[in-house]
């Protein structure tokens, strides 16, 4: 079926079968490599994308149900984005196969007033895994994103 | 294969008589689970995604929650969150916030997982489905809507539209025990919610369906650890739990013993 999606306030026209999943479209029909299936049952969070701004994973997401909404990837965060310039300082990322998931649901916590203090990003961070271990150094980044 | 987007539940209904076996799409966070692991597809999906009327949502009287309201929404609530907050814990663990932001109460009662959260508290709390057709709409009581494993009782031709739940009149309490990870399903859950003379206890995901022994529950006394230990054992007794990578059925069976009467000492005072 043909649909059009919104990702990064770019309007695009694709060709898919409804079981699809949106992750599947970003990295094979768009070249949006950013997300990332991993485990595929929605735990790791390597596929996060923000569907109206909240985070949703991706590798779960049926293409159509994105018809209508904005799609956001890691590349379409301003180039002056709080949270990207933070991981990057304070380098917290070692291989970064999960930071482009790690940041926007950053993005989401602290535009939702859910990134206040080390315990509520911890919590916040729940579904995201780094299997580098760099959580210190990510939840630091995400805390002073926040301020 | 054809993906409708129905606008009115009106067009929904017409669409599910006319092709029965079409899949209904409301969130899609178990189609996608399933969908992945090649057990299910399907030529003719309906989607919900359009249906404007099954986002309503009240809190004046009962919590009046249409089938496309969100985990999320549900759990951020602050009506909710001050007045059902059983209801609101339950929904707000359920795996990560991307999952919550997607998956909707008339999902997770119509895919029936057995290790879903919302389900056993839902029947603890007295909640009940409002399931339409063109034939017209009926009500059914969330602990006779699921039947067994992803098995309900809806008939080919009806869809759950809403889902109320009663203003409680006591405390309530929901337990979950993961054994894997912190955006893992239960391995045990137990919800509790006390009412007028008495308490419903209801144990999820260690079985085919919520398990609720109103006879069991019959002999608690709040506040007596004595029969707070016998309504516990006699859960784990009667309960047939089940093997799965979360835990062994000899495990469950432990845990159920030991998480009901944590429960309910949690809802004693």
């Amino acid at each position: 079926m043909k649909i059009t999606l919104s990702v990064n306030d770019r309007s695009v026209d694709v060709d898919v079968a409804p079981s699809t999943m949106l992750v599947d479209v970003l990295r094979d029909e768009l070249g949006i490599t950013s997300a990332r299936a991993t485990c595929g049952v929605g735990l790791c969070g390597t596929c996060t994308v923000l569907l109206d701004g909240r985070p949703v994973s991706s590798c779960l997401l049926m293409a159509p149900l994105a018809i209508g909404k904005r799609i956001t990837t890691v590349e379409g965060l301003p180039d002056d984005d709080a949270v990207v310039r933070c991981f990057s300082e304070r380098h917290a990322f070692q291989c970064g196969f999960c930071i482009p998931g790690m940041v926007l649901t950053a993005r989401d916590m602290i535009d939702t007033g859910r990134a206040n203090t080390p315990e509520e990003i911890r919590e916040g961070l729940g579904g995201n895994l780094c299997r580098c271990g760099c959580y210190v150094k990510i939840v630091d980044a995400i805390e002073e994103a926040a301020r | 294969m054809s993906w409708h987007m129905p606008t009115t539940v009106d067009e929904v209904l017409r669409l599910k008589a006319s092709k029965p076996d079409a899949t209904v799409v409301a969130g899609g966070t178990f189609l996608g689970l399933v969908i992945r692991q090649g057990l299910l597809d399907s030529d003719e999906w309906i989607s919900l995604q359009n249906v404007d009327e099954l986002r309503a949502f009240g809190t004046a009287g009962d919590l009046s929650a249409g089938a496309m309201v969100t985990h999320r929404r549900i759990e951020t609530e602050p009506a909710v969150r001050r007045d059902w907050p059983g209801v609101a814990e339950a929904f707000g663990v359920v795996a990560s916030p991307r999952v919550r932001n997607v998956a909707t109460i008339g999902g997770v009662l119509a895919d029936a997982d057995y290790a879903s959260d919302p389900p056993a508290m839902l029947v603890a709390s007295r909640a009940v489905a409002e399931v339409a057709s063109v034939r017209g709409m009926r009500r059914v009581p969330i602990e006779e809507l699921i039947v067994g494993h992803y098995e309900t009782e809806l008939d080919d031709d009806e869809i759950i539209t809403r889902v109320l739940v009663p203003r409680p009149t006591g405390s309530a309490a929901y337990r979950k025990l993961r054994t894997r990870s912190r955006e893992d399903r239960p391995a045990v859950s137990v919800a509790a919610v006390r009412e007028t003379g008495g308490v419903r206890v209801v144990v999820g995901a260690v079985s085919d369906r919520p398990r609720h022994y109103p006879d069991i529950c019959a002999e608690w006394r709040p506040g007596d650890e004595q029969s707070t230990r016998e309504v516990a054992a006699a859960y784990a007794d009667r309960i047939p739990c089940l093997d799965d990578g979360r835990g062994s059925a000899e495990y469950r069976r432990q845990v159920v013993s030991v998480e009901v009467r944590r429960a309910l000492m949690q809802v004693s005072r």
